[in-house]
């Protein structure tokens, strides 16, 4: 899963504008499953999901203290993160992978794995999920 | 105006087992349904098994959730059913979840919510599940009756066929001025009798459709919703048209006392008590039909169809290859706890696989019993309409039923259902010189000759073996307790009556 949440991030970090910086990618990825999933489950049923998120990611990057949910769903608070990006290599941090991550394995664990990248396909290229058919990719 | 005027609507598939059937071919295109029910009768399914039945990508089905079951776990469910098939979302089918406008705003916002997704999607198909938790906010300015009525006419005019999912409660069902805008209104309901769940449908209207009246089982299987036609699904066969071809036992003697056979469409009962061969003689019914080509059914319920066959191995008949070849079907139908309809639509299905010409029950009783105590009841009215069907297109049922042996009477059936047959053969002891011995006669044949005689027969390792010759020197053979008369035994060739029915 971890290895999911990367590949989105580094796509969206690819996509997006030179000056946009590795948080804002992440954010991005988040903001697009907010949009396409909050469309089925709910601004509420969102927000469940990412609380939980953040809640599973925080003991393994206690960074992410700092980070909240509010209630539209949106995430706030990632500045506080921002210092642990390495902007040298341009990589993302491993707190912004693992709240992807946890975010992704919450839907793999309610809706399954079929399901997961069904819905994931609509919203990123196919390309990202090719040669990885499973969401069981390796870790980073 | 004539045919071709006529505006042709298309039928859609409803993507559940047997309810195209008991709608007149598929819910009308267009049409705006209401599926209600109890919490748990099966709505949600029936809606998503329609929905996975008839969405496409350049025609999706929008699926809009409302308050209540949560799309997550709505999703989690229903995708454990075989149906569900989860390349088709989000392209498909797009679950949208309304219950944030609901919360916040009126039925207004809702509407304009739900017209802005159609106008962008373009969907063959929409659902809105549950559409009655919306009208639980008190400041509603829109009464759920206009909005239905608003809902219907946009999503017509946007050319999609519509289910509203309600939860309602039995007397909530007459007069209900919301159910008046609907085409269609499908009513699932379960109740608990004894210790079964007793599950049924009902269409209770259904505009521009012949659909089936009445209530029709159905049930909850991991391929989702099945449902069971009180028609059996035989309504759109034609009714073979009598023939008088006689199919044989295999008995010589009894072929005889039939007029040369039973006739072909004919349900026969073979009434008698314990072991006076009434599963022996079935089963020589169909090893004959075999033999002749006719490929058979044979429905047990009191014993596993290894044992059927090996009985059949003692005297001599060979069940075991015809069972290989595709020729029968020995079915073993015990579940205690289905409907009377699903039952006898395992039957039909096994029936209608083969070509099967003649089909054995074994027994009536047993089949009473393997059913749910609640489907008892229906037990007599569903057998009558399933031998009403089966014959209909040609297929000769034999059915054995055992009845209380006593010495003063002389029933046909304990079970009241003589009248569902054409042709009656009661079999049954009788005390004679210090021996319990068997007797056998044909009651009543529909429509033809028969034997008046009464024979005494045997039970040997080749089946029912008939005795030479009628019995002439006793009176009161069917009390049981015959007296020995002074007249001889005859041996002249069986006598026949003349057709007329007798009374049972």
């Amino acid at each position: 899963m971890r290895d999911l949440a990367h590949r989105l991030i580094t796509y969206e970090a690819g996509s997006g504008k030179p000056s946009e910086s590795m948080e804002s990618s992440t954010l991005r990825v988040y903001e697009k499953l907010r949009q396409s999933l909050g469309e089925f489950v709910g601004v509420a049923g969102f927000q469940s999901l990412a609380s939980r998120a953040l809640t599973l990611a925080r003991p393994e990057v206690p960074s992410l203290s700092a980070a909240r949910v509010d209630a539209d769903g949106s995430l706030q608070g990632m500045a506080a993160i921002e210092a642990q990006i390495n902007m040298d290599n341009d990589r993302p941090s491993d707190g912004e992978i693992i709240l992807i991550a946890r975010l992704l394995g919450l839907l793999r664990l309610f809706l399954g794995e079929a399901l997961t990248l069904s819905l994931l396909r609509s919203t990123w290229p196919g390309e990202i999920f090719e040669d990885r058919n499973s969401l069981h990719g390796r870790k980073v | 105006m004539n045919t071709q005027d006529k505006v042709k609507i298309n039928k859609l598939p409803t993507g559940v087992p047997g309810l195209d059937e008991i709608v007149g071919g598929g819910l009308p295109e267009f049409s705006f349904n209401i599926i209600a029910g109890a919490p748990g009768s099966g709505k949600t399914t029936l809606a998503h098994q329609f929905v996975f039945a008839n969405a496409t990508e350049e025609r999706p089905a929008l699926y809009f959730t409302v308050l209540g079951e949560s799309a997550i776990k709505m999703l989690r469910y229903q995708q454990q059913y075989t149906f569900f098939d989860p390349a088709k979302l989000p392209g498909a089918i797009r679950f949208i979840n309304l219950s944030q406008v609901v919360l916040e705003k009126d039925l207004g916002a809702v509407l304009e919510q739900i017209t802005r997704e159609v106008e962008k999607a373009n969907p063959a198909v929409v659902v809105v599940d549950s559409f009655r938790t919306m009208v639980r906010k008190p400041e509603s300015d829109m009464d759920l009756q206009s909005f239905i009525q608003r809902l219907a006419l946009f999503l017509a005019s946007w050319q999609a066929t519509t289910f509203l999912i309600g939860e309602y409660a039995e007397d909530e069902l007459r007069d209900n001025p919301i159910f008046t805008v609907a085409d269609g209104l499908l009513w699932l309901r379960q109740t608990a009798e004894r210790n079964s769940i007793v599950r049924k449908l009902q269409i209770i209207k259904l505009r521009g459709q012949d659909s089936v009246p009445g209530l029709h089982t159905f049930r909850i299987t991991d391929a989702g919703v099945q449902a069971f036609s009180r028609t059996f699904g035989l309504t759109a066969r034609k009714r073979n048209p009598p023939r008088d071809r006689r199919l044989s036992f295999g008995i010589a003697e009894l072929d005889k006392m039939l007029d040369g056979g039973v006739r072909e469409g004919d349900s026969v009962l073979v009434a008698g008590s314990s072991g006076t061969g009434k599963s022996v003689l079935a089963t020589q019914f169909i090893a004959e039909g075999i033999r002749q080509g006719e490929p058979g059914i044979v429905a047990v319920f009191e014993e596993r169809p290894e044992a059927y066959a090996e009985r059949a191995a003692s005297l001599g008949l060979d069940l075991e290859t015809p069972q290989k070849d595709g020729k029968l079907t020995i079915l073993y139908l015990r579940p205690l706890d289905l409907s009377v309809d699903e039952t006898m639509h395992s039957i039909l299905d096994a029936v209608q696989k083969i070509g099967a010409k003649r089909l054995v029950i074994d027994s009536l009783a047993g089949f009473e019993m393997a059913l749910s105590p609640g489907f008892r009841a229906d037990f007599r009215e569903s057998l009558y309409r399933m031998i009403f069907a089966l014959t209909g297109i040609g297929v000769t049922i034999l059915s054995t039923v055992e009845v209380d042996e006593t010495f003063t009477e002389f029933p046909f059936s304990t079970y009241s259902i003589s009248f569902l047959t054409d042709d009656i053969i009661r079999l049954r002891y009788v005390s004679i010189d210090g021996q319990l011995r068997k007797i056998m006669v044909v009651i009543k044949m529909r429509g033809g000759n028969h034997a008046k005689d009464i024979r005494e027969y045997e039970i040997t390792d080749k089946g029912v073996l008939i005795l030479g010759k009628r019995l002439t020197n006793y009176q009161g053979l069917i009390s049981g307790i015959p007296v020995r008369s002074d007249r001889p035994d005859q041996t002249e060739e069986p006598s026949l009556d003349t057709g007329i029915e007798h009374t049972t």
